[in-house]
């Protein structure tokens, strides 16, 4: 029933939603977490930096990633293969996730990933525009939405963007990318961002229990989080108009106020995040002239996902340590392509450690 | 007269719903049937949680075990009054 319900595309009825036995918190929850202590722990990134491309293929192959690897070791080979061993992993991952997971918290939880969904779609539009190779599409693409590998690889192969567009036709994006005409990607990005961010704002509904409150939080922290990087980088630029900055700007943060901060010269601005719970992060990294974006940037992220393990331990058995697994695994393969990708264009370690978040 | 009364007496007397020993067996029964909710209550949540970790970590066995079966006390304790109860 709730598999037609979501194939429909409905939201689930009110009597659905307090339907908390069906979610099985405890079974879920738990094997979460299980698979959270098998994700690579903080000392092997050093080791990783000090390894080749073949070296680090293996080290992954012997862990988590095995299955992975080995499958596609046929078809591809060096940073090709650890990437679409990483891609597959982590939609398979993330597959696993919908599966064990029932009720509420499954119905949140795909909700959560349709973010995939946006990713793949972004990527086929660029792709497309600039003329990708169907191989390199398909190099970037995560199957972990509602779309299938299968589907997605269908609008790969597709020659225009067009196509894809018309494809995707029943899709709730289709309003938005009906927009789209070729010139204006960078709006139609972010208005597809601000579509997944309203619906999963509606989904998660008015928080009236406490973990309702705390994925909320997390969502918006996660909004906060994203909006401020991106300040960040406009202020740096020297974009200080509101009319410019707003359209970039996601609704819905915790503790931010865009239409406040857009305004502000850049000093104004870092002095007004004074009082905000992101300044201890951030505060040695705001130097305009020294410290550099990328660093801030990290910083941000580790709070956020620090935020998200305390949050997952202030509501041991809700959806909340699940959200937590999902940050941390996207992390783990974010760090790894980060490392590959450096290895593979030669740059400098140092450089490439300034770029992993590791927890 | 006398019909009633040889009536009266072949009659098998009714014996009260609730004795003493109908008491007691009740009081056990609730004992047992209490505690044996209760842990099983108790399990389920504990239950799934183990296979949930077992799932992935196949040598967590011996640990979930355990722990699944710690609210079993509940019972054994209810199994214990319920036997104080009757050879009281």
């Amino acid at each position: 029933m709730r598999l037609l319900e979501r194939l429909r595309g409905k939201k689930p009825s009110q009597s659905d939603k307090k339907k908390k036995g069906n979610s099985n918190y405890a079974y879920a929850v738990t094997r979460v977490r299980a698979m959270k202590s098998k994700l690579l722990p903080k000392e092997s990134y050093p080791r990783l930096l000090n390894m080749g491309i073949d070296e680090i293929t293996r080290f992954i192959q012997e862990s988590e990633y095995k299955n992975d690897v080995d499958e596609l070791a046929m078809k591809y080979s060096g940073g090709d293969l650890a990437e679409h061993a990483l891609n597959r992993n982590l939609a398979l991952t993330y597959d696993k996730l919908g599966r064990i997971t029932s009720g509420e918290l499954n119905y949140l939880i795909t909700a959560y990933l349709k973010r995939y969904e946006i990713w793949n779609i972004k990527t086929l539009l660029r792709g497309k525009l600039y003329n990708a190779s169907v191989e390199d599409l398909l190099e970037f693409l995560i199957a972990a939405g509602q779309f299938t590998y299968t589907f997605l690889s269908e609008l790969a192969s597709k020659a225009t963007y067009q196509e894809i567009v018309e494809a995707l036709r029943k899709t709730e994006y289709y309003p938005v990318l009906q927009q789209f005409d070729g010139t204006n990607l960078a709006h139609i990005e972010n208005e597809l961002d601000k579509v997944y961010y309203s619906n999963l704002f509606e989904a998660i509904g008015e928080p009236k229990s406490k973990d309702r409150k705390l994925i909320a939080k997390f969502v918006k922290l996660e909004v906060d989080v994203k909006n401020l990087s991106n300040l960040f980088r406009l202020k740096r630029a020297g974009v200080e108009q509101s009319d410019e900055i707003m359209p970039l700007m996601i609704e819905g943060g915790l503790e931010l106020k865009p239409e406040k901060l857009a305004p502000l010269p850049y000093d104004d601005f870092v002095n007004s995040l004074q009082k905000t719970q992101y300044w201890d992060a951030i505060s040695s990294f705001i130097d305009q002239e020294t410290a550099s974006l990328t660093a801030l940037e990290g910083r941000l992220i580790r709070y956020y996902l620090e935020s998200a393990t305390t949050y997952s331990h202030a509501s041991p058995i809700s959806i909340v340590p699940v959200m937590d697994y999902i940050i941390h695994k996207n992390n783990e393969v974010n760090n790894l392509r980060i490392i590959f990708r450096g290895k593979e264009a030669g740059l400098d370690d140092n450089l490439i450690k300034d770029q992993l978040v590791v927890i | 007269m006398v019909d009633a009364a040889t009536a009266a007496a072949v009659a098998p007397v009714a014996a009260p719903l609730l004795d003493a020993a109908g008491l007691k067996a009740l009081g056990a029964a609730i004992a047992i049937a209490g505690t044996g909710i209760a842990s099983g209550w108790a399990e389920k949540d504990i239950g799934s949680a183990a296979i949930g970790a077992m799932a992935e970590n196949e040598a967590l066995f011996g640990k979930g075990l355990i722990l699944t079966v710690i609210p079993e006390t509940i019972v054994i304790f209810g199994l214990v009054v319920a036997l104080l109860i009757n050879s009281a």
